[in-house]
């Protein structure tokens, strides 16, 4: 079959294109429909507008401020419908990405505002003990070696506590350590110490030599408090700042997850 | 009628969600302590009893060039990440210190605050200015327009040609930006458990010559929203200094500055004259010392301690100087070897010395840090988790290391030519902003390439090695002064108690030296270095003077290395051979590591590049630590005192 050439022109093609999605917009309307010239100032939008005025300025406004309010409202209505009848949303990457942003927005927001109960903030803190758990804290005395051979000997051989007694503090390490956390112990003696450190039981006996990156340690291990979990009351605000994130990133995800799963992706690679 | 609905029910939806968002920031109360400077909120050690590990020098998306770089993320990640968080970055990769560090400062780029931020996220259509657009539209266009976007910027910033449509709405953006960053700031400052601290960066560059400075506060909210961040476009160090002082004045709290990338500064970073080229005076002088008492020395855009054109006799010279030493920050004049003096920090150092023969005072008695100056919002100063100067060489850039990087599009530098970065050390008696902030006022700092060396040094006129048997800490503190402190003479030599610990989860220590400067009878600068210890001194004896060096075990294939040399602490007493009474000088100790793999090692490993023969020479290094000095002054030497 022979179409007329004028058939071929892409100016024509976008023509009819543009027709047709014309066609489709006004059919189908959109929220702010740009075709419509009557701006309603309701009840509810005027409440809103001074209710934004009330948070920047702690007070509400005056009658005149709420009339140059209302008539920078309508200003921007006006502006905005006309913008959007020009097309002007299109191919705007910050309103794409303000769209998007309200869409997670709006799916999270419930969370904002429920006010948890103590029930569900101590599941909460039941279900993530690692974010609330207080460090566990070490007592310990120490003699430091540089070489493994000499703590051996020391070990087998000494009346280590008389020596820790004489003993001059070796370098940066101090002969007691007394309830140190874990984070400060691992900052001072290392990672490798304070793993080693926790395959000892606690006891009165000299245990060793346990390695780190300084060295050789003989120590007797005398506490270490177990990691300790507060009490609900105790940290109620943290518990309940994490929760109520922690939920809106939940509910964001599953609102996206769901709204996801209408949609055919083909991705070209 | 339905569509009218659905939208109520959107707006009324969105005015819920922003409401909650109010509340939520309410929320998270933040307490007085917190907002203040900490004193008398912890118990207190006797004498500093730990170094305190921080960066003072790191960016967010506030500042421009970070931002044009592409780095989304802002203070909260920042501080998150810097206290141990898992935190996302800006290229969505999750990313956490193994080390949380003990304190930072936040120090965005006081020109121009959140402005760029701000021209990202406005609507298009309501940018008139034809370059503002232009930025937006670079911006958004793609990671590598940003990119460029922020060179034009940087560009525009060193030759103060910004556009005058900036300059609109410029204070409030300003107030906006500073007050919400102070705030998140506050909010995460815990007072004996993570220190977060207020700061900007002052980003005076004339013909692209680095003169900033990093400006810290000691003070939280309540007093540093009194102020904004002090431009540095137009302004010059003097006025910085009026800015700082009016700001002690006016609050009662207390605020210092530290010069960085003097080796970006073609020499006048540290100068003989005033900045306008006459004799330097008592007061000028004077004001500097106070205002400015550290120097940060190393960081990721090189290394600033000394220049093997200076230091011909330092055969460990010349660290992290490649590509940085022939030209200034934005490459715009070539750097001659003329220039060099006042560039490098025991140039400068020695220069003091000079000029207060000359003037009674010495304006460059500085301590040193190190830090990194990162703009992805991550401290990260190891090498083995490098996080790139900015989010365009963050570590999703694979090659990253063997590609030209300028700012701009100008050539001369690559990206293994950037280093990991450094970090502050600092001696206090605990962890609060008062703390911290006074041992910079103190000089009891010190700087390190990123490993956490514990290092200590006092000086004094009796110590003895028999010290060590007993508590050393505290006679070094009772009878003599740490790093930072001040001796005068006694007409005998001055002893130091030096002591050097490796990072207890990094490598083995080769050495430890002492840097020495003076200012001979003909009034000529002098320097020396010492070997004071080292590992295995009984192999590795002295031969033609020298220390035999002490090896390398990195294994290039994997980017490994073992502690099977060095050793993991050394020590000793030392006291100056070359002591002439009536002399004045400074002692500052340099304690070097074996050799390591270089970020760039551990890049080419992880990800399967070759690096560029130039790269591959350079990729293994001796990371290290510089003390704050320690003056010897002769008697009267400093007539500021008496003024």
């Amino acid at each position: 079959m022979n179409l007329p050439t004028w058939t071929r022109e892409p100016l024509v093609h976008f023509l009819i294109g543009g027709a047709l999605l014309f066609g489709w917009f006004t059919w189908q309307g959109s929220p702010v429909d740009p075709a419509s010239r009557s701006i309603i100032v309701d009840r509810d939008t005027l409440g809103s507008i001074s209710a934004g005025f009330e948070q920047q300025m702690g007070r509400f406004p005056s009658d005149t401020e709420l009339d140059n309010l209302i008539e920078r409202h309508i200003r921007e209505e006006v502006l905005y419908r006309e913008a959007l009848r020009l097309g002007m949303d299109q191919d705007d990457a910050v309103i794409r990405r303000r769209l998007a942003q309200k869409m997670d927005l709006v799916a999270g927001s419930q969370a904002e505002l429920l006010e948890p109960s103590d029930e569900v903030l101590t599941k909460w803190l039941a279900e993530h003990p690692a974010r609330f758990a207080q460090d566990p804290l070490y007592s310990f005395e120490q003699l430091g070696f540089v070489q493994r051979t000499t703590a051996d000997a020391a070990l087998k051989t000494e009346d280590l506590a008389s020596r820790l007694e004489t003993a001059a503090p070796t370098m940066e390490l101090p002969k007691a350590v007394s309830g140190m956390s874990r984070q400060e112990i691992q900052t001072r003696f290392g990672q490798q110490f304070v793993r080693e450190l926790d395959q000892l039981e606690p006891g009165d006996q000299w245990q060793g030599p346990v390695p780190s990156g300084l060295g050789w340690h003989l120590v007797r291990l005398q506490e270490v408090s177990a990691e300790n979990l507060p009490a609900l009351d105790d940290i109620r605000d943290d518990v309940e700042s994490d929760w109520r994130l922690g939920t809106a990133a939940n509910r964001k995800q599953q609102a996206y997850q769901l709204l996801r799963g209408a949609y055919s992706v083909e991705i070209d690679r | 009628m339905r569509n009218v609905w659905a939208q109520r029910g959107l707006v009324r939806w969105v005015f819920i969600g922003a409401a909650a968002l109010a509340l939520a920031a309410c929320d998270a109360e933040v307490s007085e302590q917190q907002r203040g400077n900490g004193e008398g909120t912890i118990e207190l050690a006797e004498f500093p009893d730990r170094p305190y590990w921080g960066d003072t020098h790191l960016h967010t998306d506030l500042s421009g060039d970070a931002f044009g770089f592409g780095v989304r993320l802002g203070s909260e990640e920042a501080l998150r990440f810097a206290s141990g968080e898992v935190v996302e970055s800006t290229f969505g990769v999750e990313a956490q210190l193994d080390r949380p560090l003990d304190f930072l400062v936040i120090s965005d780029h006081s020109d121009g605050l959140g402005a760029f931020k701000r021209i990202y996220d406005a609507p298009r259509m309501l940018i008139s200015d034809p370059v503002i657009k232009r930025w937006h539209d670079m911006m958004h266009e793609s990671p590598e327009q940003s990119l460029r976007a922020a060179g034009e910027i940087i560009d525009r910033a060193a030759s103060n040609d910004f556009p005058a449509a900036m300059a609109e709405g410029r204070e409030e953006t300003t107030r906006n930006s500073w007050h919400q960053q102070i705030d998140v700031i506050d909010k995460f400052n815990k007072p004996g458990v993570f220190t977060a601290m207020g700061g900007f960066e002052w980003t005076l560059m004339p013909g692209g010559n680095n003169m900033h400075r990093v400006v810290m506060f000691r003070d939280g909210g309540d007093r540093t929203k009194q102020v904004l961040p002090f431009p540095g476009f137009g302004n010059t160090s003097s006025q910085l200094w009026d800015y700082m002082d009016a700001y002690a004045a006016n609050t009662g709290g207390q605020v210092l500055a530290i010069p960085h990338n003097p080796n970006l500064s073609n020499g006048m970073m540290f100068e003989l004259t005033m900045p306008d080229g006459t004799p330097m005076t008592a007061e000028y002088a004077r004001r500097r010392a106070s205002a400015e008492p550290v120097v940060e020395v190393t960081q990721i855009k090189g290394d600033s301690e000394t220049h093997p054109f200076l230091s011909p006799n330092d055969e460990f010279a010349g660290f992290g100087i490649k590509g940085w030493d022939k030209a200034n920050l934005n490459t715009e004049i070539a750097t001659t070897s003329d220039m060099y003096g006042g560039s490098y920090a025991r140039e400068a150092l020695k220069r003091g010395l000079t000029l207060e023969e000359q003037t009674g005072v010495n304006p460059y008695a500085f301590g040193m840090i190190g830090s990194t100056d990162s703009h992805t919002a991550f401290a990260t100063g190891d090498e083995d988790n490098f996080y790139g100067k900015h989010s365009s060489v963050e570590p999703v850039n694979q090659d990253r290391a063997n590609q030209p990087q300028n700012l701009g599009t100008r050539e001369g530098r690559f990206g293994w030519n950037y280093l990991a970065g450094g970090y502050a050390a600092a001696w206090a008696r605990g962890n609060t902003r008062a703390e911290i902030f006074d041992a910079f006022k103190r000089r009891e700092v010190y700087a390190t390439t990123g490993p956490r060396m514990v290092v200590r040094m006092f000086g004094g006129f009796d110590f003895s090695a028999a010290d060590w048997d007993g508590d050393w800490v505290r006679k070094g503190y009772e009878t003599g002064v740490p790093m930072g402190g001040e001796l005068v003479d006694q007409g005998s030599a001055p002893s130091f108690m030096i002591s050097a610990q490796k990072d207890p989860d990094g490598a083995n220590l080769d050495r430890v030296q002492v840097v020495k400067g003076w200012v001979d009878a003909n009034g000529n600068t002098q320097e020396r270095i010492y070997d004071v210890v080292w590992s295995d001194m009984d192999k590795r004896t002295r031969t033609g003077g020298k220390v035999p060096a002490v090896g390398d075990t990195v294994d290039r294939a994997s980017a490994t290395y073992t502690n099977d040399i060095g050793a993991a602490q050394l020590r000793s007493v030392w006291s100056d051979p070359d002591y002439q009474s009536g002399q004045g000088a400074f002692y500052y100790l340099r304690v070097l590591e074996i050799p390591t793999p270089r970020w760039t090692l551990f890049d080419a490993v992880r990800f399967g590049i070759d690096l560029s023969a130039d790269a591959m020479a350079d990729a293994v290094a001796q990371e290290r630590a510089y003390s704050s000095p320690i003056w010897l002054k002769t008697v009267g030497s400093d007539r500021s005192e008496a003024q």
